[in-house]
């Protein structure tokens, strides 16, 4: 409780505070919603793909640029088949 | 605001809420099997030139025969499936170039690929009661015949398997995975894009560090991950969409929605609220989508507008039209995508 509204004397009545009450009110709000939600996030105001920076950290990825590609301009079609 | 315009603006976060924990814990899990990116896929023969089919599972694809028609065409550009579609696809005798999968639930999406483990139908009635695959549906004297399905799909991916490459999200499940390996089918990995991988504490980012993959912005669903890996990793600049309804066909009931049971528990007696209904412009038919299938909707609106090239709407149906998006018929966009025949089956 803020230092501002403590009283100067004793209540006989014990008073809840609501804060534990509204945050599992918005939890379950939360987790409801949850199960309503897709497969795979969707990041908005973002590129369709990002490629990190610098070379790769891990030895096994074959991203060949560090560049981000808005709208997937530049890969290398190849057409065979 | 209508209910459920309301619920979709909320589930870009809920979405995160709802796949980031099981996704990264999947990704871990994974990590010994990755052995090639995605992007090495953009490097490996698929179809010809740079006109590319997205098969999306959505009730278009069988009210309009859209993968019979493919078929029949000779369509000789590259086709990238959904897994949801997969099953179909084969049925059809169209062997998709790419299958990509995402979705990190255990136990469902294997059943995409055929779930040798299968023995009995589970209480789990989303097979039954999805609208994207009515193989799995109980036929139309009740009987239950997910087995049954379960079975054929089993034996035409073991057939088809090896031909078949898997774009495989880090989010994927184990099972799904695992079934793809003993398929014969080669996987390429990513990374879902979950989060502003310019801010310093992204998980995008720790995944990026962690495992070097690219990461895809997924969209909110496999459908729509399948249009951004055809734009962004192969690079195909003129798409036509089947089976990406992102809604509901007139006259489904909304017990046979895929968020029924949530929509329901969630909104009670008003969960009819939720679902929004909107008439298509060219075919007249009012269709309808939930709070999810309207957001994947927005979203891929959103995602079309910047993108490169031409992304052209051929499901003849559904709910995806606006800036960004040309409409057509699959007969004319297969006719000005020609360029040579192939066989698909």
């Amino acid at each position: 409780m803020p230092e501002f509204l403590k009283g100067n004397y004793k209540v006989d009545v014990t008073i809840e505070d609501k804060a534990d009450a509204l945050d599992s009110t918005d939890e379950f709000e939360k987790k409801a919603l949850s199960r309503l939600g897709g497969s795979i996030c969707f990041v908005s105001k973002k590129s369709l793909i990002w490629q990190g920076e610098g070379p790769p950290p891990a030895s096994r990825a074959g991203a060949p640029d560090d560049k981000e590609k808005a709208g997937g301009a530049g890969t290398k079609n190849s057409p065979g088949a | 605001m209508e209910l459920g315009r309301k619920i979709a603006r909320a589930l870009e976060a809920a979405t995160f809420e709802r796949v980031a924990g099981v996704g990264l814990a999947n990704a871990e899990e994974n990590r010994p099997r990755i052995a090639r990116s995605v992007l090495e896929l953009a490097e490996t023969p698929l179809g010809t030139g740079d006109a590319a089919v997205v098969v999306g599972a959505g009730p278009s694809l069988h009210r309009r025969r859209s993968l019979e028609r493919l078929r029949g065409s000779g369509f000789a550009g590259t086709i990238v499936a959904a897994d949801g579609a997969l099953g179909a696809c084969l049925r059809a005798g169209v062997v998709p170039h790419v299958v990509v999968s995402v979705d990190p639930h255990p136990e469902r999406i294997v059943r995409w690929f055929g779930d040798p483990t299968l023995e009995k139908p589970r209480d789990d009635d989303y097979f039954r009661r999805q609208e994207m695959d009515p193989m799995h549906h109980d036929d139309e004297h009740g009987a239950n015949r997910e087995v049954e399905a379960n079975r054929a799909l089993v034996d035409l991916v073991n057939t088809y398997g090896p031909k078949i490459k898997v774009a495989a999200a880090t989010s994927a499940a184990p099972t799904v995975v695992e079934r793809c390996e003993q398929a014969g089918m080669d996987l390429y990995w990513w990374n879902p894009m979950y989060d502003d991988y310019d801010k310093p504490d992204s998980l995008s980012r720790r995944l990026w560090e962690m495992n070097g993959l690219p990461c895809l912005n997924g969209g909110g669903n496999v459908g729509t991950a399948a249009w951004v890996l055809t734009n962004a990793v192969l690079g195909r600049r003129r798409i036509g969409l089947i089976g990406v309804d992102l809604g509901y066909a007139p006259g489904t009931p909304y017990e046979k929605t895929q968020y029924y049971p949530e929509l329901r528990e969630l909104l009670g007696d008003r969960y009819g609220e939720a679902f929004i209904h909107t008439e298509n412009p060219l075919t007249g038919e009012t269709w309808f989508s939930d709070p999810a299938y309207h957001w994947f909707r927005d979203v891929f609106l959103e995602m079309a507008r910047d993108a490169d090239g031409q992304t052209v709407n051929c499901t003849e149906g559904g709910l995806l039209f606006g800036p960004g998006i040309t409409t057509a018929t699959l007969d004319t966009f297969l006719e000005n995508a020609a360029g040579g025949t192939i066989d698909h089956g």
